[in-house]
């Protein structure tokens, strides 16, 4: 997204609704506290692009995101679930076997499952970076942390991660 | 910095114990993501040149960081997606108390939203039908005025403007013929529906805050 003009909100909802919903459906494991994140991300942009100034675009959106996800976890009173994903709806290009979406379902069940298994504040760092494909900077200014900090929790979050793997890759 | 290669070239042993890692090794995500800083490049590419260890935590990193990138962008359910429509706002508009900014975004919404429009057209006709209710005297004291009235003299021009605007985009709808019918418009309904949705919009907070528990 251009640095310099504001986007309408019908922009950021058609670029981004689908990485803020995979973002929060990362760090919950849960459809529903995903769906709820996006409508209220959605509706926090909306009132916030009105006195929205030109600049990190990423930065302002991520911020907003995550400060959402933590008020829905505060508001809910409750640890981001554990429970397994039972819908991995991924899409997909070209037409693969059953078997291929089969065994890609079950690894990204695998993944997903590892991932809510790791502190919170890890997840948040390595889902900001790989799933969402923030740089570290922009990692930075969307949880208010410093760099190093980012980079410290990125990397325990995937040695912990890794370790919770345990198919052959 | 300088000892750290050092330090770990002579102790190896403890980099099999996974409390003690070596120093480099935080380096290596860092690396992966293309995100060093300057200096710290030579330091890594030298160090993975005769540590064992590091090689394989580096491949362990690079095979948990794939293993999340692979997983796929999920699609959003129909039902997230709040409806990209203005409610409050819409009557925030027609009284002028809109920022410029947020006014100008209603009118290139209105502009391609017919429901937004009719809405529009309803609300300004239960204003117009509350207006020509005959005025009774307050039977107290009128409330003392709020502090934020003096800023109104201003954006009432704005409404003015507003009421234009709707004239205009009106016209070219060419919605004339089915026309307002203010007799009909249910207030109290239409008080409930904006209630609703208010409760809905509350609340923007951008005050940064930490995530809960441990921090590393
Ligand atoms: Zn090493
Ligand atoms: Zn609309």
């Amino acid at each position: 997204m251009a640095e310099d003009r504001v986007p309408t909100w019908e922009d950021v909802a058609r670029r981004y609704g689908r990485k803020i919903y995979t973002f929060a459906y990362r760090l919950t494991g849960n459809p529903d506290d995903a769906s709820d994140l996006v409508q209220e991300v959605l509706l926090r942009v909306r009132k916030g692009l009105a006195n929205y100034t030109p600049g990190s675009f990423e930065g302002w959106l991520w911020r907003i995101t995550r400060n959402a996800f933590l008020d829905e976890v505060r508001k809910k009173k409750r640890r981001p679930t554990t429970q397994l994903p039972e819908d991995d709806r991924a899409i997909v290009g070209s037409t693969p076997s059953p078997d291929e979406v089969l065994a890609s379902v079950r690894l990204s069940d695998d993944v997903q499952a590892a991932l809510l298994k790791i502190p919170l504040e890890f997840r948040e760092c390595v889902v900001l970076c790989d799933v969402v494909g923030l740089s570290y900077e922009e990692i930075s200014s969307a949880i208010d942390a410093p760099v190093g900090t980012v980079r410290s929790r990125i990397h325990r979050g995937r040695k912990q991660l890794r370790g919770l793997l345990t198919w052959p890759m | 910095m300088a000892d750290v290669n050092h330090t770990h070239e002579i102790d190896v042993s403890t980099h099999i114990d996974a409390d003690v890692e070596c120093t480099i090794g935080e380096l290596l995500s860092a690396y992966l993501d293309g995100e060093l800083r300057v200096g710290e490049l030579d330091l890594v590419v030298s160090h993975l040149n005769d540590c064992l260890e590091c090689i394989a935590e580096f491949h362990d990193l690079k095979e948990a960081r794939a293993a999340v990138r692979m997983m796929p962008m999920l699609q959003v359910p129909e039902s997230a997606m709040p409806a990209a429509h203005y409610g409050p706002e819409l009557s925030a508009f027609l009284d002028g108390e809109l920022t410029a900014d947020e006014q100008q975004m209603i009118v290139k919404h209105l502009q391609t939203c017919t429901d937004c429009l009719l809405e529009l057209q309803d609300l300004d006709g239960a204003r117009t039908a509350i207006r020509s209710l005959p005025g009774l005297e307050p039977p107290t004291p009128i409330a003392p005025r709020l502090p934020v009235h003096h800023q109104r003299t201003s954006l009432r021009r704005l409404g003015v403007a507003a009421a234009a605007v709707i004239g205009a985009i009106l016209i070219t709808f060419n919605m004339a013929s089915s026309g307002p019918e203010p007799t009909a418009v249910d207030l109290d309904q239409l008080a409930d529906q904006h209630n609703v949705r208010l409760s809905v919009e509350d609340g923007v907070s951008g005050v940064p805050v930490n995530a809960p528990g441990a921090t590393p």
